[in-house]
């Protein structure tokens, strides 16, 4: 089946060039997904290929209100942006086994399925903000700045919110909403990180540069947070 | 100069240090925190009294930064509500500190914790008990797992009475159902393979987990309506 999940990264690949390709791509790794989860009958959120395939489509979704957007709607630069991070995350995803073990039962629960698919498309706006931050470093254009705040912003709001609901699935699951682990060390990083960023704005217009420094730099944390930490660092997370 | 202390402790660019000064020690402490660690084993308020500083070091400037930067957000809350009181839109105003005071609450929520929470792990038969020192008994009457193809227990859960005063009450813990008296949870963590009649269960208190709820929700709510006012603004 993963030669659906090649497909939807071919469609990126030249969606950058044509945003129906886009689209068609978007709907290749949506139905990948949907085939996936009917296989396991349950969101694919498990091991690092189902999360690095959730995750690129994640981009892909979160990407199209932005293609639609006034101020990007004639950008190639962003479509071929958010269509290169859609597709080396998918890219990234194949050389990983797909495994269908039955969800462990303490994670059988619908506030662990809230908690991640949330933080996914926090981690998706969080690469858009990025692209946004290398397009006004390129071309001094403000309006990409105020895309990047509201790219920011967005995705700040569902971090918080997987953060609640990550709390409310660790009372239920361990007996506590907090654990000392690496994850939620660089989770709370990563909250406070975008906390800084979303103040940044209030310095005024000499600090534009930064912002759009600091919306790339959180894409680094955010990568650190969700692959440096499962992969280097010990944690309940971990994959 | 209480001026000039205020202004500094009210300022922005204060809160913005204090908020890179957390985040370093906290970087700092997800590197420090091997597996032999054992602070997640105890409440928080335990394990900074009895580790030594070098192993405490980043939680204890943490501390230092978050109390110092509680200050700054309740100071940086009241002058933005005193400077823009009778501009704009009510729900504008007053979104960014009720995110502020959900933010207060978390901090609040893990003093709470820190202070007043308590684990256990213990190992459970049929029969064991645990007592509550009001003199109510837990008593495990039974244990349940279905296994899958590979072996792997797919779901399982003890059956236990809780005995107090006289009444007897049955309940069925398992994973992400546990069973709550007088703010203990008591927690199935994992059961014995057949034919053993066993499970590992775990008594937890968290006095904070209600503050952290609320300050989760408060934030959670003010956020989405910024992002509405903000949609309204832009549309």
């Amino acid at each position: 089946m993963k030669w659906i999940l090649c497909l939807s990264i071919g469609f990126y690949l030249f969606g950058g060039f044509s945003r129906p390709l886009f689209l068609i791509g978007a709907a290749i790794e949506l139905s990948y997904m949907a085939m996936r989860g009917t296989e396991l009958g349950r969101l694919p959120l498990l091991g690092p290929h189902d999360t690095l395939a959730f995750f690129s489509t994640s981009c892909a979704l979160m990407a199209i209100p932005f293609l639609f957007n006034k101020a990007l709607s004639s950008s190639r630069r962003f479509s071929v942006g958010v269509s290169l991070l859609a597709a080396i995350t998918g890219l990234m995803a194949l050389p990983f086994p797909s495994f269908n073990m039955p969800m462990p039962p303490i994670l059988n629960t619908l506030w662990f399925e809230l908690h991640v698919a949330l933080a996914f498309f926090s981690y998706a706006l969080f690469g858009i903000g990025a692209i946004l931050g290398i397009m006004f470093l390129l071309d001094e254009n403000r309006q990409f700045l105020e895309v990047q705040h509201s790219a920011a912003l967005v995705g700040f709001s569902f971090f918080s919110a997987s953060m609640t609901s990550g709390g409310i699935w660790g009372y239920y699951a361990w007996g506590t909403y907090w654990l000392w682990t690496a994850k939620e060390f660089w989770t709370s990083i990563l909250w406070l990180y975008y906390g800084t960023y979303l103040h940044l704005r209030l310095k005024g217009s000499r600090w534009e540069r930064a912002i759009a420094w600091g919306g790339i730099i959180g894409f680094g944390v955010t990568m650190f947070t969700y692959l440096g930490v499962s992969l280097l660092m010990k944690s309940s997370h971990s994959f | 100069m209480f001026k000039r202390i205020y202004d500094n402790l009210s300022s922005l660019s204060l809160g913005l240090w204090l908020l890179c000064g957390v985040m370093l020690f906290l970087a700092a402490g997800s590197f420090l925190q091997g597996e032999g660690s054992i602070i997640n084993e105890v409440a928080l308020y335990d394990w900074i009294r009895e580790v030594p500083l070098r192993e405490s070091w980043w939680l204890w400037g943490a501390i230092a930064l978050i109390a110092l930067l509680a200050l700054n957000t309740l100071l940086c809350s009241i002058e933005s509500l005193r400077n823009k009181w009778d501009k704009g839109s009510f729900l504008v105003r007053i979104a960014p500190q009720l995110m502020h005071l959900g933010f207060l609450f978390i901090v609040i929520a893990h003093l709470q914790s820190a202070y007043g929470g308590f684990k256990q792990s213990m190992q459970v038969e049929n029969g064991s008990s645990i007592k509550f020192p009001d003199g109510t008994d837990i008593v495990f009457t039974g244990f349940d797992a279905t296994y899958g193809k590979m072996g792997m227990a797919t779901a399982y859960s003890a059956t236990l009475e809780c005995r107090t005063g006289g009444k007897a009450l049955t309940a069925v813990i398992s994973p992400n159902h546990p069973f709550f008296y007088k703010g203990h949870g008591v927690y199935i963590k994992d059961i014995a393979p057949p034919p053993m009649k066993a499970a590992l269960v775990e008594v937890h208190r968290e006095p904070g987990a209600m503050m952290a709820l609320t300050g989760g929700a408060v934030f959670t709510i003010a956020n989405i309506i910024l992002l509405a006012r903000r949609r309204e603004k832009t549309a």
